[in-house]
């Protein structure tokens, strides 16, 4: 008897459970097939770092702020007394993604700040490391690896929010 | 000649082989028995935890878990770190419950320094810090599941209900798994717009979603008969071993600190510690499974009573200066009771720092506790401690 009983008691524990997955067999998928449809990052996601040189003042907060040495810096004193940024160097293999020193920049909008790129890949070590350097013919030159690929990230975050 | 001389100092360098305790050795094995490895890259020990088992056909005489293969150091990173930048190493030590892991390090710092986070970052700390005990005790119903077989509560506990509560942090602090969200003094950032609307549709989702596990997992017949009546722990015993959190609380024992030593603005909600009878490896499931619901009613008072305000102490800079002293505090984590004990010499990083990992004050049971049972109970009664390896060995 005790046999029987727990017969009937798994089948419906059974039934119980293929009930569900019933149910879910025919309502829509929460899953998007990824590389063809992506989901929305939210604006304060912190993905890999981007820095513009135009607003840096080479004060190196976030190199300071950062615990794991991940952002280095070079910069020479002009003729006027201020700072020149000479080169600034973050290497992404260090990087916690931690904000510390997107909070750290006074510069207004961040000269440095997480962007909402996630898909970071790289072949080579050396390609964690992106470098921007003045250069000496044309001013400027740009070798950010995310920028060699992705368009430059704009700065939604300095008008969005208030460091905390 | 030459040859014959290096030779020789070779032969005297050679040092004799570190033994370690859990090492097994043929010579402590009786006719029948054997030494069998599980571990470290077993997938049932949720990271890289190796038990040495003495066999006697398919029953436990002897258990020597080996812990240790996570070892990053953190005690000791934290000396060469500020106060600061320490929070994003406590994001790493129990990964699961990282909002947890900042609020009880920060609390030690603010203990340290005299300051006390305002009243809306302690409400935005109590919803951040019950959403990451629900996320973490999600996973654990989902892999506990997986180690007794059930494949099916995973992807609905794992892959969708704690990817709402990921979502949820996502928008909040912009990260999903390591958030350094809960700060000295304070949090990081303040509610965006329609969070609260958010946080407050996932409250009854998750209140029907336990309904669905309870069918599909709680009491099928076949999980009930893989956890029911094994790896009990009795109370005296888990209290003698230093046992905390919902495996000290399914042993029977009423102690939460939220309720018994209310830290930041605990003592205002209303709850129940979840407590279970026997302290078999169903209760330890169990008491989690409440306590899911525990936290959801505690996300809703706070929601509710979220007051306006700052959201960092006034002052407060990221880098700080403690006085000279020491501080211990300790929270409710969500795998038991998580302390930081800190040490200041004044200067602006810690000169000591200890974390009291409740992962591992609870792993020490499992020696005691696998003695007698069978082999395939070793992946339930193991995944029913819920212990982070990340955390046991920091």
């Amino acid at each position: 008897m005790d046999y029987l009983s727990r017969i009937g008691s798994d089948a419906w524990a059974l039934f119980k459970g293929f009930r569900i997955t019933l149910k879910y067999l025919f309502s829509p998928a929460v899953t998007v097939q990824y590389p063809l449809q992506r989901l929305a990052v939210s604006p304060r996601f912190r993905g890999a770092l981007a820095f513009h040189e135009d607003t840096c003042i080479a004060c190196e907060m976030c190199v300071r702020a950062c615990p794991s040495r991940c952002i280095s810096l070079e910069a020479k004193r002009n003729d006027k007394g201020k700072k020149d940024l000479l080169w600034y160097r973050i290497d992404l293999s260090r990087c916690n993604f931690c904000r510390l020193c997107e909070e750290a920049c006074p510069t207004k909008p961040k000269s440095v700040h997480h962007s909402p790129h996630y898909e970071l890949l790289f072949g080579k070590r050396e390609d964690f490391v992106s470098e921007w350097r003045r250069g000496k013919s044309s001013g400027v030159t740009d070798s950010c690896v995310w920028r060699r690929y992705l368009p430059v990230p704009d700065r939604p975050r300095a008008k969005e929010e208030k460091p905390g | 000649m030459k040859t014959t001389d290096s030779n020789n100092v070779q032969n005297e360098r050679v040092t004799p082989p570190f033994r370690s305790p859990v090492t097994p050795d043929e010579g402590e094995l009786s006719e029948n028995e054997l030494w069998l490895n599980m571990g470290p890259q077993h997938p049932s020990t949720h990271g890289v935890l190796r038990v040495v088992l003495k066999m006697e056909g398919e029953i436990i005489r002897e258990a020597r878990p080996d812990v240790g293969y996570l070892h990053r150091g953190v005690e000791k990173l934290a000396e060469n770190r500020t106060y600061s930048q320490f929070n994003i190493l406590t994001d790493r030590n129990d990964y699961l419950a990282s909002m947890l892991n900042n609020w009880a390090y920060c609390l030690s710092v603010e203990k340290l320094l005299g300051v006390r986070a305002p009243e809306r970052a302690e409400y935005l700390r109590v919803i951040v810090g019950e959403l990451n005990r629900i996320a973490s005790h999600l996973v654990f119903i989902g892999t506990f599941g997986i180690d007794i077989g059930a494949f099916t509560p995973f992807l609905y506990a794992f892959g969708r209900e704690r990817e709402m509560v990921l979502d949820l942090f996502e928008r909040l602090c912009g990260a999903r798994l390591t958030y350094n969200y809960i700060r000295i003094g304070g949090v990081m950032a303040d509610l965006p717009d329609g969070w609260g609307d958010q946080a407050r549709s996932f409250i009854p989702h998750m209140r029907r979603c336990l309904k669905e596990y309870d069918d599909l997992l709680t009491y099928n017949p076949i999980f009930l008969d893989r956890t029911k009546g094994i790896g009990a722990i009795p109370k005296d015993k888990a209290v003698s071993y230093g046992l905390s959190g919902p495996n000290l609380r399914a042993s029977g024992v009423s102690t939460d600190l939220r309720k018994d030593e209310p830290y930041g603005i605990y003592d205002r909600f209303q709850f129940k510690p979840a407590v279970g009878t026997t302290g078999d490896t169903w209760d330890r499931y169990f008491v989690r499974r409440l306590e899911i619901e525990e936290s959801l009613n505690i996300v809703e008072q706070a929601l509710n009573s979220l007051p306006e305000g700052d959201i960092l102490a006034k002052g407060q800079r990221p880098t700080v200066r403690p006085p000279v002293g020491e501080s211990y505090a300790q929270i409710e984590g969500a795998r038991g009771w998580l302390g930081i004990y800190l040490v200041s010499d004044g200067t602006e990083r810690p000169y000591r720092l200890h974390v009291r990992g409740p992962s591992f004050i609870n792993l020490t049971i499992l020696q005691e506790m696998l003695k007698g049972w069978k082999i395939a109970d070793v992946v339930a009664i193991l995944g029913s401690l819920d212990v982070v390896l990340g955390e046991v060995d920091r």
